[in-house]
Parts: C-alpha cells; sequence; structure tokens
C-alpha cells in the first residue's frame, strides 16, 4: 500500500474509531436499560465483555501469524503476530481489571474462580510469557520461530484450560453465577460495543504493526550502514 | 449496595479502560517519534556515506 | 522408529543414571516442598488430608520441572545437540526419547515423595495405589510431553531456568488441576467413576501435545 492511500486508510479508521467510541458511550449509558438487579454497575458489562471478545480474536490472529510464519518464514507475519499478542494482552488487561471492579459491589469479592474471568487469567499469563520468550531471545530469526511454536501451544492450550477450570468449577461450585443474560433491549448496545472495539482492535494492530515494520526497517538500515563503513 | 457506591465503581471501571488505552497508545507513539528520528538519521548517514564514494 | 526412540531415551536415562545429579536435586527439592507445606498448613490439621493432593502436584510439579531444566542444558553446554542432530532422523523422534526419559526420572522422583507424604501426613493407602499409579503416571506424562518442547525452547533464551516456569506453569494448568482432583477423589471419597472426566482430560491433553510437540520440535531446534 503506498503512503498516501495508507495516510488515508489510517485517517478513515481513525475517524470511525472515535465515532464508534462516542457512539459506544452514549449507548451503553444511555441506549441501554437500566438492569434490575445490579443497577447501573452492570453497564461495566457492555465494555467488559466485548474487550473479552477482542482479546480472544487477538489471540487468534497471533495463532494464524505464527502459524503463516513457521510455513513461509516472512518477518511480516512475525511482525503481526507480535503486535497482534501485544494488543491482546491490552485488551485482557481491561478484562482483568473490570472484572474485580465489577464483582466487588456485586458478590462482595474481588476475585471469583469463574471459568470466564479465570481462563481470562490464564490466557492473559499465557501471552505475557510469549511476551517474555519474546524478550530474551537474542536472535531475531530465532525468536521469531521460538515465539511461534509456543504461540501455537498456547492456543491449542487455551480450550482445554477452559474446559478443565469449568468442570472445576462444577465440582466446587460457588455462589456466585456469571450473568450472561441479556435482555432484548440490552442487544443494540451490546453489538454497538462490539463493533467499536473492533475497530479499536484493527487500529491497534495495524498501528503496532507498522510501528514494528519501520523497527525493522531501521535494523536494516543500520546494518547497510555498518556495511559502508 | 446504594447507588452512590455502584456509581463509583463504574466510574472506577470506565478510567481504568481510558487509563489503560491512553497508556498503550502514548507508549506507541513514543516509540514511533523515536523510530522517525531514528529512520531519519540512518537515511541520512547512508545518503552521506553513498556521497563519499 | 522406535528402535531409535528407544535409543534416545536409553542415552538419556543413562547419563542421568550415571551421575544421578538431576534426580537428586528432585528428590530433594520435592521433600522439601513437602515439608515446607508441613509447617505451611500446621493450622489445618484436621483438614490436612483434604489440602494432601495439591500439596503432592506442588511437589511434583516444582521437581518435574527442575528435571526438565537440567534436561537441554548439558546438552547445549556440550554441545551435544549439533552431534545429535547430525543423525539422520526424524526431530521429532528426539523429542519423543527425551520425553520419556523426562518422565521416567519425574516418576521415580513422585514415587520416592509420594512415600514420604505417607509418612508426614499419616496416611494409609493400600486399595488405592492402582489408581493413584494411573493418575500420577498420565499426569507426568502430559507434564512432561509440554515440558520437554518448552524446555527446547527456553534453553535459547538468555533466562533459562527462570523462563521454563514461567511459560511452562501456565500451558500445564489443565493437568495440574485435573491430576489434583483425581488425586482428591481416589484419596478422599471412593467414587472411581468420578475419575472418568478427569482421567480422560489428561490423556487427550497428553495425546494432543505430545503430537503437536511432536510435529514443532523441528522449528525449535534449528541449529
Amino acid at each position: 500500500m503506498d503512503q498516501s492511500r495508507h495516510k488515508l486508510f489510517d485517517s478513515v479508521l481513525g475517524g470511525l474509531l472515535l465515532i464508534g467510541m462516542v457512539v459506544a458511550l452514549y449507548m451503553a449509558f444511555l441506549g441501554a436499560p437500566r438492569e434490575q438487579t445490579m443497577g447501573d454497575l452492570q453497564r461495566i458489562f457492555y465494555f467488559h465483555v466485548p474487550s473479552g471478545m477482542m482479546g480472544l480474536a487477538a489471540f487468534i490472529v497471533n495463532c494464524y501469524a505464527s502459524l503463516m510464519y513457521l510455513i513461509k518464514k516472512d518477518r511480516k507475519w512475525d511482525s503481526l503476530a507480535l503486535s497482534a499478542a501485544e494488543v491482546g494482552v491490552v485488551f485482557f488487561t481491561i478484562v482483568l481489571v473490570t472484572g474485580p471492579i465489577w464483582a466487588k459491589p456485586v458478590w462482595f469479592v474481588w476475585w471469583t474462580w469463574s471459568p470466564r474471568l479465570t481462563s481470562s487469567l490464564v490466557l492473559w499469563m499465557l501471552y505475557l510469557a510469549y511476551m517474555l520468550v519474546r524478550n530474551y531471545v537474542p536472535d531475531p530469526e530465532r525468536r521469531a520461530m521460538m515465539s511461534a511454536v509456543f504461540a501455537i501451544v498456547a492456543i491449542v492450550d487455551a480450550p482445554i484450560v477452559f474446559f478443565s477450570i469449568r468442570w472445576w468449577r462444577d465440582m466446587h461450585p460457588s455462589a456466585m453465577l456469571e450473568t450472561g443474560g441479556l435482555s432484548p433491549a440490552m442487544w443494540p448496545a451490546f453489538l454497538t460495543c462490539i463493533a467499536a472495539f473492533l475497530i479499536l482492535l484493527i487500529y491497534l494492530i495495524r498501528r503496532r504493526y507498522f510501528l514494528e515494520s519501520a523497527r525493522l526497517e531501521a535494523e536494516r538500515l543500520a546494518r547497510l550502514a555498518d556495511l559502508a563503513r | 449496595m446504594g447507588t452512590e457506591n455502584t456509581m463509583h465503581y463504574l466510574f472506577a471501571a470506565y478510567t481504568a479502560i481510558w487509563v489503560i488505552l491512553a497508556v498503550y497508545l502514548f507508549s506507541i507513539q513514543t516509540r514511533e517519534k523515536k523510530l522517525h528520528e531514528e529512520l531519519q538519521n540512518l537515511r541520512q548517514l547512508l545518503e552521506r556515506q553513498s556521497a563519499k564514494r | 522408529m522406535l528402535g531409535k526412540i528407544w535409543a534416545v531415551f536409553q542415552k538419556d536415562l543413562l547419563i542421568e543414571l550415571r551421575t544421578k545429579d538431576s534426580l537428586n536435586a528432585m528428590l530433594f527439592f520435592g521433600i522439601v516442598v513437602l515439608v515446607v507445606f508441613n509447617f505451611a498448613l500446621e493450622s489445618t490439621r484436621d483438614t490436612i488430608r483434604q489440602a494432601v493432593p495439591g500439596v503432592l502436584w506442588v511437589a511434583f510439579v516444582f521437581s518435574g520441572t527442575l528435571g526438565l531444566n537440567r534436561m537441554f542444558a548439558s546438552e547445549k553446554e556440550n554441545s551435544c545437540l549439533q552431534g545429535l542432530l547430525m543423525v539422520p532422523m526424524d526431530r521429532g523422534i528426539i523429542y519423543l526419547g527425551k520425553t520419556l526419559a523426562a518422565a521416567v526420572f519425574m516418576l521415580i522422583a513422585e514415587g520416592v515423595i509420594f512415600v514420604f507424604s505417607l509418612v508426614f501426613f499419616n496416611l494409609t493407602v493400600w486399595a488405592e495405589i492402582p489408581y493413584l499409579i494411573l493418575v500420577f503416571f498420565i499426569g507426568t506424562l502430559g507434564f512432561t510431553a509440554v515440558g520437554t518442547l518448552l524446555s527446547a525452547i527456553a534453553v535459547n533464551t538468555r533466562m533459562r531456568e527462570v523462563l521454563l516456569p514461567l511459560i511452562l506453569f501456565p500451558v500445564v494448568l489443565p493437568i495440574l488441576v485435573n491430576a489434583v482432583e483425581a488425586t482428591g477423589i481416589i484419596l478422599n471419597t471412593a467414587d472411581y467413576r468420578a475419575l472418568k472426566l478427569p482421567l480422560t482430560i489428561m490423556t487427550t491433553f497428553t495425546i494432543v501435545f505430545a503430537t503437536l510437540a511432536y510435529l514443532l520440535f523441528d522449528f525449535v531446534l534449528e541449529d
């Protein structure tokens, strides 16, 4: 994509993002009805859950990019994998921070070992581990290789983790339930927020990807400069 | 669980979201600026090197 | 192909059996963990039997991680890996041989640690032993299946020993959760039918990750 079209796409995306976020906020606070049992606190849901969904989407992108790197060995896929992983960690951080803030007033505990929240924690840890692996492998090609392998291990692990925790939870039930129930009036707000977060996801991954490409370019030029000396 | 209390938590949650996103975007922006500078310097350096030859 | 796996397995086994460095460390560490937990749980004397499955598997996992850490470290230091790679065989075979060796060592350590736990926690188990062996066996196999692959990854980094637990523990959680549950079921309730689910999950985990690791090992060893 040449420079001018690139810049145009970026601006359009940025504009959409801004509009999307404002609309999402409106819908979450004013467009959605007040929930019966939890009151206005439930509105956290509209940003908490889409964050989780987009985090998951980011990790799937990371898995795909990692696989592509292993097959094609093109560094571009590695850059995409890194970008997706980082953005995924950001989204899951949001989930893990808003989760307890929601849980405290409702269930009077900061943490519930519910399957979704616990799996989010494990997934978050897995991708932090991914970033650690990247951090500590000095050679760029090996780094891409090692992290790609780990990413695939992580994504295969994720569903097994979820089912294990869900089963464990069934064995040791607690009084709190994960609210899944959405009344029909809540769906427009929910869908709007999902759309807004999707735009956010694409925007962040794109931006991080171009940053990484620029970094690779700088590396390349630095090597050329060294050679020419 | 009074309404006032609930609002505090709601505010905290949304603030947290904005802070997290803002910090991340800011970090990207800082890195972008640094890289931009570095790329400029490297390109100038390479031009000077090829001009010498 | 089985012959090659056996050869790699034997090599690792013999090297370790000669010095017993790793094994000793694993045993000692596992028993230390038991003792520490005994003091940590002093206040729950009556309900300690409930805690035993968790304590046991923590000891197993820490001990096993120690063993995994050492698995590739010596190879890297002595450049044995290059020699091994020159043999014309599927890289996955190296993985299988090493996994089996790691599993055997971990099982030996587990056996000893378990006997110590019987003494420390005043347990009597006779009828439960075959079931326990089954759970220990599958759990250990699952653990080493992932552990061997991740150990090979970690050995490439600057932080080897520190990195392995960090990347291994989150991945191995399903095994841990199910193994602790299964052990608990065996020790505290006699409801052996309830074992079906955790054992199925653990077996699935082991098969899935052994296959995955076998396929991916090539990428990790490129030297």
